[in-house]
């Protein structure tokens, strides 16, 4: 990547307004600050250095191909962002540039009801899509947290996790093919061997793999064709309450190795999770005083399959020490999937005296059942030494441990870690404590043979030489190097992600 | 009666060019803080055209920015106007749902940007159109002026009295506008045997005012409870949503508590109806399969819902295919609750379209309204457009199957 000069940005604004109209490319100063932060913290003291350059809001590939190709005229990096919701900071730009906004494409470009395909362009939201399939008792089975505001490219550019994964897969296990805009402006598409509709293949390489989960570093995504499942017929949330986390995780096990398939989503909460919940929130369900931590459990299927195992799935809690919660307890739970969402008003200092205002930080790493109550105590004892440290800055939200394996419910959990971060009283030093603690919270994650990000992926400042340098070290961080340079000559896609500088260094590239 | 839950008074201290005060600095930053967007995508003006610059979000953001150095209010002169006023961001905002009443801090977009588009002018960088948006306010500030009597033409022949403990509070946009809103209003009203006057002089309610020249939009709404108490009001009727919100949101902030009690029209007629004392045997079936649209201003700012649906589900021969004023919150007519149609005519026109095809896609005859704005709107959307839903309001359902015609 050469370095921009404002004569560069000059004439490439000017090319860029005749290819997409003046309407679309947008240097004011808000335009562009607004898509500056992702939903992750990044303290505002950083704000300025991450202003890109000029926002462009492309509705066609066209627009896209003409803008990837004038980047690369003129060395100007370009940063995808799509919702903006996502946790790892894909969308957020590291060396100023263009980012292009893909929210204008958001059609419908095809319903194919008898196949059970979608072909849809990537600023659609699943919310939007699911209310136009609805009537033909289909759905698009991605169900993350953010469902009500996601959209695909973002799901796409971060190898999306979702709440119902186990009973019908996730993102990556959702996508049949997708036309890509590569780094170099060259429009492919990619999918199971050539088919567009086509859900499984073995001819060619894994290609398509490769441009999902890539943090915006390997081109743009500008139509996807998506798998759809019919509508279950019966949806039975259920909730358990437990005096103890052990008990919790004992509840967990026995699920795992139920063999019941229609187990579609399952989580449990930690104590110190129900005790952040209890903090003034009306989306709380009030539980006993002896609740400690809990698990939720639900079933999607046909109404024989779920009238069929329902006394089993009381049987595994009960007998593990769950008390079930009740009807309304457990639907309200489970319909409040999407909203806990962590109020800045919920930030407290250490002593809990004060209400400091505070952005969420979700650690999300992939955990196998064995080893989630080590790593939960010591990712707490991390976060309490920096608490302790910080007393103002930092608050620990509690842990979530989501089941992770896609179309089965054992296996891996997506374990997560809720941080409050006091971004506006944020100092360099301070932050530079965060980061250390972000480093240490990864190597935890590592060193119990799991992987630091199960649904957001592994580029935030931080964690992202661990997962580089350490994770992926056993080779597959220097192929990704030596893939990123051979598609992106130039370095324009998103500079700077999962440490990909490294690849255009003169050592990487001798 | 609706109330705000959250008190900004440091809406009241300007900005201006980069000095954003500290207290709206943190109230910015709380909306910035959830980075979720949910109010993104419930936003009309967004789903139109996918710019997150014009949501909740996108405002709350770009102040934020400014305190922190990054920019100047003067910059935001257009975007701002990009804000339909409808509310559908703070009703659906975290802080407010799940925050609001614990801490007092609900969100509260519309005002923010009210306040936003009064700072601009008052620092001399007026917002795009504010032109447009002042000429408006002199046409109808004019009619306060008189000639007296054309304020109260619209209820030639009806004989109401200018006092009583009961007042229907009549606009200036359904006095000369939408005339059979009012025509209808007051003829169910004496044939249910209720009681009431009307003003001879009210004054203006002009959500504009807001956007432009608080202090007069203070100074009518004064006079407004004035003549109210003068002429013996106990209980004011309203049936403009606009009017309810100044009525039960804004007059009582910056007035105070009012000497008398508010109530929507549907909400009376609906009482009425459950006493009986609506007769339906005198009038035609309408024969008819209809929805109904929440207007904004009645739905996402004061939560009144329900007696529109009562009334419409009570009307004989009416097949009433209803969609929830949850999924409505992302609805508006286009007209937004002040100045959007005058400065972005194009985007107004879209966003009652696509409005309106919702409710042509549900196979309906008509879409029932409760607010004239929305009345007015929709009758030029739907001639324009073509889409085939007729807009009706539900006060000429009423009068019709009362045989009032």
């Amino acid at each position: 990547m050469t370095v921009t000069t404002s004569s560069d940005l000059s004439a490439i604004i000017s090319e860029l307004k005749r290819a997409l109209g003046d309407e679309y490319v947008m240097t004011e100063y808000h335009q562009r600050a607004i898509r500056t932060a992702s939903a992750s913290p990044f303290g505002l003291h950083l704000w300025q250095d991450l202003l890109p350059d000029v926002v462009v809001m492309p509705a066609s590939t066209e627009e896209v191909v003409a803008v990837v190709k004038a980047a690369n005229k003129y060395g100007v990096p370009i940063v995808p962002r799509a919702s903006g919701a996502g946790l790892a900071d894909g969308a957020q730009p590291m060396k100023r540039g263009i980012v292009v906004d893909i929210k204008r494409m958001c059609e419908i470009l095809e319903i194919d009801d008898a196949d059970m395909t979608v072909t849809v362009q990537p600023g659609i939201n699943m919310q939007e899509l699911n209310k136009v399939l609805r009537p033909l008792n289909l759905f698009f089975p991605d169900d993350p947290a953010s469902y009500p505001v996601n959209t695909l490219g973002g799901r796409i550019g971060c190898s999306g996790w979702s709440l119902i994964g186990s009973g019908y897969g996730h993102l990556p296990n959702l996508v049949c093919s997708m036309e890509v805009v590569t780094p170099t402006g060259e429009v492919i598409r990619v999918g199971e061997g050539g088919g567009r509709k086509i859900r499984k293949s073995s001819v060619g390489y894994r290609i398509k793999d490769l441009f999902i989960g890539h943090q915006g570093t390997l081109g743009i995504t500008t139509e996807v064709t998506l798998d759809l499942a019919p509508r279950p017929e019966a949806e039975l949330p259920v909730f358990f309450a437990t005096r103890t986390w052990e008990e919790a995780h004992q509840i967990l096990y026995g699920f795992n190795h139920s063999g019941i398939r229609s187990i579609a989503g399952m989580f449990a909460f930690d104590e110190w999770k129900v005790d952040f919940l209890r903090r003034d929130d009306e989306a709380w369900i009030p539980l006993p005083e002896w609740t400690k931590s809990a698990v939720a459990v639900c079933l999607y299927g046909t109404n024989e399959e779920v009238e069929g195992v329902k006394q089993r799935v009381f049987d595994i809690g009960e007998s593990a020490g769950g008390v079930y919660m009740g009807r309304e307890v457990s639907e309200g739970d489970w319909a409040s999937r999407h909203d806990r969402y962590h109020l800045a008003y919920h930030g407290r200092n250490k002593t809990k005296d004060k209400i400091k205002l505070m952005s969420w930080s979700c650690e999300d790493a992939s955990i196998t059942w064995s080893q989630l109550t080590d790593v939960r105590l010591e990712w707490h004892q991390i976060i309490a030494d920096l608490i302790d440290k910080h007393p103002e800055h930092f608050d620990d939200w509690g842990m979530f441990a989501d089941i992770g394996n896609p179309f089965r419910a054992w296996g891996d959990y997506l374990t997560e870690i809720d941080i409050g971060v006091n971004e506006q009283e944020m100092t360099p030093e301070i932050w530079a404590d965060w980061i250390e603690a972000k480093k240490a919270i990864a190597r935890v994650s590592v060193a119990h043979g799991g992987s630091i990000s199960m649904a957001h992926g592994g580029t935030r400042e931080g964690e992202v030489d661990v997962s580089c340098y350490e994770e992926l070290a056993e080779g597959q961080f220097e192929l990704m190097k030596r893939i990123k340079r051979m598609l992106d000559p130039n370095n324009i896609m998103n500079p700077g992600k999962y440490n990909l500088d490294d690849a255009y260094t003169e050592e990487a590239q001798a | 009666m609706s109330q705000q839950l959250s008190s900004k008074p440091f809406y009241d201290e300007p900005i201006e060019g980069k000095q954003i005060p500290l207290a709206l600095a943190r109230d910015c930053y709380a909306v910035f803080a959830c980075r979720h967007k949910f109010c993104r995508e419930v936003c009309p003006v967004y789903i139109e055209d996918r710019d997150e610059s014009h949501s909740s979000y996108g405002y709350h953001t770009a102040l934020l920015g400014i305190s922190e150095g990054l920019g100047d209010i003067a910059e935001m002169h257009e975007t701002i106007t990009n804000c339909l006023e409808c509310g559908a961001c703070e009703t659906r905002c975290p802080n407010t749902i799940f925050a609001g009443d614990f801490y007092g801090t609900s969100t509260t977009t519309v005002n923010l940007i009210r306040k936003v588009r009064r700072d601009l002018v008052a620092s001399g960088t007026n917002f795009a159109g504010y032109d447009e948006v002042l000429a408006q306010v002199d046409k109808y500030l004019g009619y306060f002026d008189g000639p007296i009597e054309d304020l109260t033409r619209w209820a030639d022949g009806l004989d109401l009295p200018f006092t009583g403990e009961t007042i229907m509070f009549v606009d200036y946009f359904n006095a000369f506008e939408t005339t059979d809103v009012p025509r209808n209003a007051a003829k169910i009203l004496k044939a249910a045997g209720v009681d009431f006057g009307i003003l001879a002089l009210p004054g203006a309610t002009l959500g504009e005012l807001l956007d432009v020249n608080l202090d007069k939009f203070v100074e009518m709404g004064k006079y407004n409870v004035e003549v109210l108490t003068k002429a013996g009001a106990k209980r004011v009727v309203i049936i403009n949503p606009h009017d309810y919100v100044y009525f039960t949101r804004e007059y009582t902030q910056y007035i105070g508590e009012l000497p008398f009690e508010v109530v929507y029209i549907t909400d009376l007629l609906d009482e009425l109806v459950k006493e009986g004392k609506l007769d339906y045997s005198g009038g035609t079936g309408a024969d008819t399969k209809v929805t109904y649209h929440d207007p904004c201003t009645l739905n996402k700012m004061c939560g009144v819902n329900a007696s529109p649906r009562a009334l419409i589900s009570a009307l004989p021969g009416v097949e009433f295919i209803d969609v929830s004023p949850v999924t409505q919150w992302s609805y508006c007519c286009g007209k937004g609750s002040a100045s959007f149609k005058v400065l972005h005519p194009d985007k107004a026109y879209k966003i009652g379209t696509t409005r309106l095809e919702a409710a042509a896609d549900l196979g309906v005859d008509q879409l029932v309204l409760a607010c004239p704005h929305c009345k007015d709107q929709f009758t030029d959307v739907q001639a324009r457009s073509g889409v085939p839903v007729e807009p009706v309001h539900v006060l000429s359902l009423i009068a019709t199957a009362m045989g009032l015609d």
